[in-house]
């Protein structure tokens, strides 16, 4: 073969591999406005930016399959984003449904290698049916094809990793999915443990493939998800927005941006909001709205755990985490999602040097049998431990009400670098009334007694009663607020490390 | 014109309605006010438009994502 004619047998065999299914099977996926995994990646790069890994990589099984799996149905590569290396490995459904083989999951492991050691974000689109058959059939399948990296499912935050769910996602990409720091679903994709199928024939389960793994179940009950979009494209959107708050990898501050202009008039407005009356609740997206940089905040999992809020956003011009309790839901007390979001928001926080600014506006934690049932003292305490081995900066603002373990839990006493307080402020233990009730429980009380004791347990509760005895460091107003956390964010810059934290928790699980 | 459904953030009941059906809204306009663990949560219009239907009244149980009423923009 002379030269030319390998040159062009290369560009032929590349030509092939970038066909990927075939022309019938993408005109099908473009008919229903979804694009594929070379698109994908062209519509979330900067342009021009790409190098792949692996283009000519097929089946290394079933030889009948070799010259039927180009790229062996996981697309995998470099590129910039927004100026910034990633790594990516995109599925290709139209490719034996983008199922794991021996070869694809070589492509997937070295993405994810290089990422992790040279410092760089992850990023997958997952769309794929899980392991290949009959490739992964039997003990020979079995041995073959898995268990030869040990560290395949270990997540240890060294880097930023983000994944959308883009089609259905069973097995590896499910597992990639729950792993991610960040997850955007798009409508219509389905994110499960194994397919409707499956479920269907090995349990005689009958479901819909929504009622599986579908976004109302992800956004609303189970939590895995941080975002829903509706196209494919929204969902690329979300994750570069995701990314442009952290940091390459641990061991660098997250990036700095300017500052829009108009953001320093919002907290103006935040008496506006707060109501008067202690009874009436408010939406604390507006309160974060107002102290961040205009149009910063992007919240994780809105519908899940709605007791809290969590959110990456800037501050000045620095990435920063808002765990806020939310009066709107149950009055703002913390019930077990709303902890268990906490957590994970925590964890991702500290894991990549964002300090945390927790806003507190709650009478305590959700109590009851439900709550109970699910595990509610766990999941409290872990959402403590969290907060307590955090080593980011902690700025805590409470707001209004704090009552109880929830007072330690969002920060109160050393458990945050700098508290400040509202003059709407009140802090106790718990309300008086039930105070009462419970020394009182199961004996027989005389009313005059009890109101004696209701009088020695309405101690001041106020703003002042704290800021006395040094438990707060200042007592602010709230249009003073978003100044205040600026200010507290540049004092408390991590120097000695160079701005990076100690990632005590980079090891703990990625769901709770 | 598009319809948009407002929901209940949460379980309670309602305690005032402050808006009746054909009255014209801005965003964030209070529309009613529900009450759930002794708080006061107010209803705001996620839009601008006009109140179509109320579909709940003054005591009225309410689910958490329970249809409350529509706009129409």
């Amino acid at each position: 073969m002379s030269f030319d004619d390998m040159l062009k047998d290369l560009k032929a065999r590349e030509a092939k591999a970038r066909a990927m299914g075939g022309p019938e099977r993408l005109a099908r996926r473009e008919a229903q406005g979804v694009l594929n995994a070379r698109s994908r990646i062209e519509a979330f790069i900067d342009p021009g930016s790409w190098v792949e890994t692996g283009l000519l990589a097929v089946s290394s099984i079933v030889p009948e399959d070799r010259g039927k799996t180009p790229a062996d149905g996981k697309v995998a590569g470099f590129a910039k984003v927004d100026g910034r290396m990633v790594a990516i490995a995109s599925n290709d459904f139209t490719v034996k449904g983008a199922s794991s083989s021996a070869t694809n999951m070589k492509k997937v492991g070295h993405v994810k290698r290089v990422a992790t050691e040279r410092g760089f974000p992850l990023v997958f689109f997952g769309e794929s049916s899980g392991a290949r058959m009959p490739d992964n059939m039997g003990a020979k399948g079995m041995g073959t094809n898995l268990g030869h990296d040990p560290q395949q499912y270990v997540r240890t935050r060294q880097t930023p990793w983000a994944s959308a769910v883009l089609g259905q996602c069973y097995g590896s990409s499910a597992w990639y999915t729950c792993l991610a720091d960040f997850v955007v679903m798009r409508k219509g994709a389905i994110l499960a443990v194994a397919s409707p199928g499956l479920a269907s024939f090995a349990i005689g389960q009958k479901v819909e493939a929504e009622d599986l793994g579908g976004w109302k179940l992800h956004s609303d009950i189970s939590g895995l998800i941080d975002r829903v979009a509706d196209t494919d494209e929204e969902a690329l959107d979300e994750i570069r927005r995701f990314l442009s708050y952290m940091p390459s990898h641990c061991n660098e501050p997250p990036p700095r941006a300017s500052i829009p202009a108009g953001s320093d008039e919002g907290a103006q407005r935040i008496p506006d909001i707060l109501p008067e009356s202690r009874k009436r609740a408010y939406d604390v997206r507006k309160i974060i709205g107002c102290l961040a940089d205009l149009d910063s905040f992007l919240e994780f999992k809105p519908r899940f755990g709605r007791t809290a809020v969590t959110g990456l956003a800037r501050l000045g011009g620095r990435s920063v985490g808002f765990i806020a309790s939310n009066p709107m839901g149950k009055a703002g007390a913390l019930d077990v999602a709303g902890c268990e979001k906490a957590t994970r928001f925590t964890v991702l926080c500290d894991s990549f040097n964002i300090p945390l600014i927790l806003l507190v506006d709650t009478p305590g934690f959700v109590i009851g049998i439900e709550g109970e049932k699910q595990k509610a003292p766990g999941k409290i305490i872990n959402f403590m431990q969290a907060l307590q081995m955090c080593t980011v900066p902690k700025l805590s603002v409470i707001m209004r009400k704090s009552y109880g373990q929830a007072y330690l839990n969002m920060g109160g006493g050393r458990n945050s670098d700098d508290v400040a307080i509202w003059p709407t402020a009140e802090v106790s233990f718990m309300d008086a009334h039930y105070a009462t009730e419970i020394v009182s429980w199961n004996q027989q009380v005389p009313e005059e007694r009890k109101q004696e004791i209701r009088a020695a347990m309405e101690k001041d509760s106020s703003a002042y009663g704290l800021a006395e005895i040094y438990a707060v460091q200042a007592v602010i107003a709230p249009a003073e607020t978003r100044r205040y956390l600026i200010q507290q964010l540049e004092i408390h810059e991590m120097r000695p490390s160079g701005g990076v934290g100690e990632h005590r928790m980079a090891a703990w699980p990625t769901t709770f | 014109m598009a319809t948009t459904e407002v929901t209940s953030e949460v379980i309670g009941s309602v305690w005032k309605v402050e808006k009746a059906a054909g009255d014209a809204l801005a965003e964030g306009d209070l529309i009613m006010i529900l009450e759930s663990m002794k708080m006061e949560i107010p209803v705001e219009a996620p839009v601008a438009g006009t109140l179509s239907e109320l579909k709940v009244a003054p005591e009225d149980s309410v689910e958490e994502d329970q249809v409350l009423c529509l706009i129409e923009s």
